[in-house]
């Protein structure tokens, strides 16, 4: 579904993505790690189109990202950090909008837009105006938007920054239901949410990829100060010391 | 083009779900009917040409208003990500606000085309005049309109958008003032770039190749620029 070979990213002199690879099979759901200012964001502005890669290249379902770029974002979802939204408009009048830009023919926006008014939870709250919602809600919108044109691949940014543990729950829970339907790529760096939800894990420390394993893999290595199973929290923190190389110690957090 | 028209209408409803498009039409056409009052008052003729020269003069500083947000409101709001990774190309954005915009002020100039209908009770105006004076008209804010939204693809802050739409329009529009400090290519050079200079033509009734060449080229060269300005590769 998605081939990322060598992507590096130079803002100026400052290099925000380095020499990443990676793969992702169909109906994935695959969390990014790292740190803020990691370089999770770029990555994901560079697989989304937004930003080009300074080198190498992206292939989404057999497209390259560069080269068909609208062909790419007709089978891409994306939301980012900032869900982007319309406080003017209400709920509906967005989708309805988001789905005309996508390319839903217009016999199916208004079944699409019911549906994903229903699969989000927004049914009650398709009047209001978009200015009137909760964080939580917002974030509901804008993944309703992410997935109004059934995109094969969808990419969330950070999708539970700044909610509450309730609202947490309620948009992890929605992402797990778009397992059976699509790949999900999203990035966090609040680890109990990622072993929630995701099959595999790649991590990014300074724009590297310093670790792509499935989840299972991660968590049945063993500490070797304690023999015990290690949590994705130590694996982040053991990768994020000075001395990668040392084995974790115990008590380490 | 659905795409486009959906990104037109989407513009127009931000702007009449709000009291600031209806404010702005109301207190314009308010305006200038007091001046067109003035003006026929005073000139006691059945022609709009001095109307037109003011209201050239009232747009310079009307339009930088109505296009400030465009593009600045979508960047600082982070909707120009949303924009960007939906499968629409850059013209297609820049035409559909351009378009927004071009329909408000058509609106706008369409509630003034009473005054034909008032000096006509009283007169006999002259009608091809009074037709190439709003053909002036509404290319020139179509010149305007497409500067301020060049302008506002520069930036995510809108009182700068504004501020450098006026520096623009006022150079263009009091440009000719500065010819006579000049002799030769450079005075004609002057008067040429003035949107005076130009409109002063369609509100006597002249229609001009050059002056067609002057908005219409403008028009199209801040359009490619913002088109370009747009893509987001200049960001990087």
């Amino acid at each position: 579904m998605l081939i990322a070979r060598h992507i590096t990213k130079n803002f100026g002199s400052f290099r925000a993505v380095d020499d990443i690879c990676f793969e992702i099979n169909s109906g994935d759901i695959v969390g990014v790690l790292g740190k803020n200012g990691a370089g999770k964001t770029t990555l994901m502005r560079i697989l989304t189109s937004f930003l080009a890669a300074s080198s190498g290249e992206v292939i989404i379902d057999g497209d390259d990202v560069s080269k068909q770029s609208l062909k790419v974002r007709k089978k891409v979802g994306y939301l980012p950090e900032k869900p982007p939204l319309y406080d003017d408009m209400t709920v509906q009048q967005y989708l309805k909008f988001a789905a005309e830009i996508k390319d839903v023919q217009s016999n199916r926006r208004r079944l699409q837009v019911a549906k994903v008014l229903e699969e989000c939870h927004l049914d009650h709250a398709k009047h209001k105006k978009i200015a009137t919602l909760s964080k939580g809600y917002r974030q509901r919108v804008g993944i309703a938007q992410a997935i109004i044109h059934e995109p094969k691949l969808l990419i969330l940014d950070e999708p539970t920054s700044g909610l509450d543990p309730m609202q947490i729950k309620e948009v992890l829970s929605l992402i797990k239901n778009q397992r059976n339907q699509r790949t999900v790529l999203l990035s966090s760096h609040t680890l109990i949410e990622i072993e929630q939800i995701a099959q595999r894990v790649l991590m990014i420390k300074s724009g590297r990829l310093v670790l792509d394993s499935s989840l299972d893999e991660v968590l049945k290595s063993k500490d070797p100060a304690q023999s015990q199973p290690l949590t994705l929290d130590q694996v982040f923190i053991s990768h994020h010391q000075e001395h990668l190389t040392q084995p974790l110690r115990a008590g380490d957090e | 083009m659905n795409k486009i028209i959906a990104l037109t209408k989407k513009e127009l409803y931000s702007y009449f779900s709000s009291p600031i498009a209806y404010i702005i039409l109301i207190a314009t056409v308010s305006l200038f009917n007091v001046f067109f009052y003035l003006i026929v008052e005073q000139n006691r003729e059945v022609a709009l040409r001095d109307i037109f020269q003011l209201m050239e003069f009232m747009f310079v500083f009307l339009i930088p208003l109505l296009t400030m947000r465009l593009f600045s409101e979508e960047k600082a709001n982070g909707t120009m990500e949303f924009l960007l990774t939906a499968p629409l190309t850059h013209t297609m954005i820049v035409m559909g606000k351009y378009l927004s915009m071009l329909t408000f002020y058509s609106i706008l100039i369409g509630l003034t085309l009473t005054y034909y209908m008032i000096i006509e009770y009283f007169g006999a105006p002259d009608l091809p005049s009074i037709l190439s004076g709003y053909a002036g008209i509404w290319l020139e804010g179509a010149f305007f309109i497409a500067i301020g939204l060049l302008v506002s693809s520069w930036t995510s802050n809108q009182i700068i958008a504004a501020m450098v739409s006026y520096v623009i329009l006022f150079s263009l529009y009091f440009s000719t003032s500065f010819a006579p400090y000049f002799t030769g290519p450079m005075a004609d050079f002057f008067t040429q770039l003035s949107t005076r200079t130009h409109l002063e033509n369609f509100a006597v009734g002249i229609i001009t190749p050059s002056d067609l060449v002057y908005y219409l080229s403008g028009i199209v060269l801040c359009l490619v620029l913002t088109r370009f300005s747009t893509n987001n590769k200049l960001w990087q």
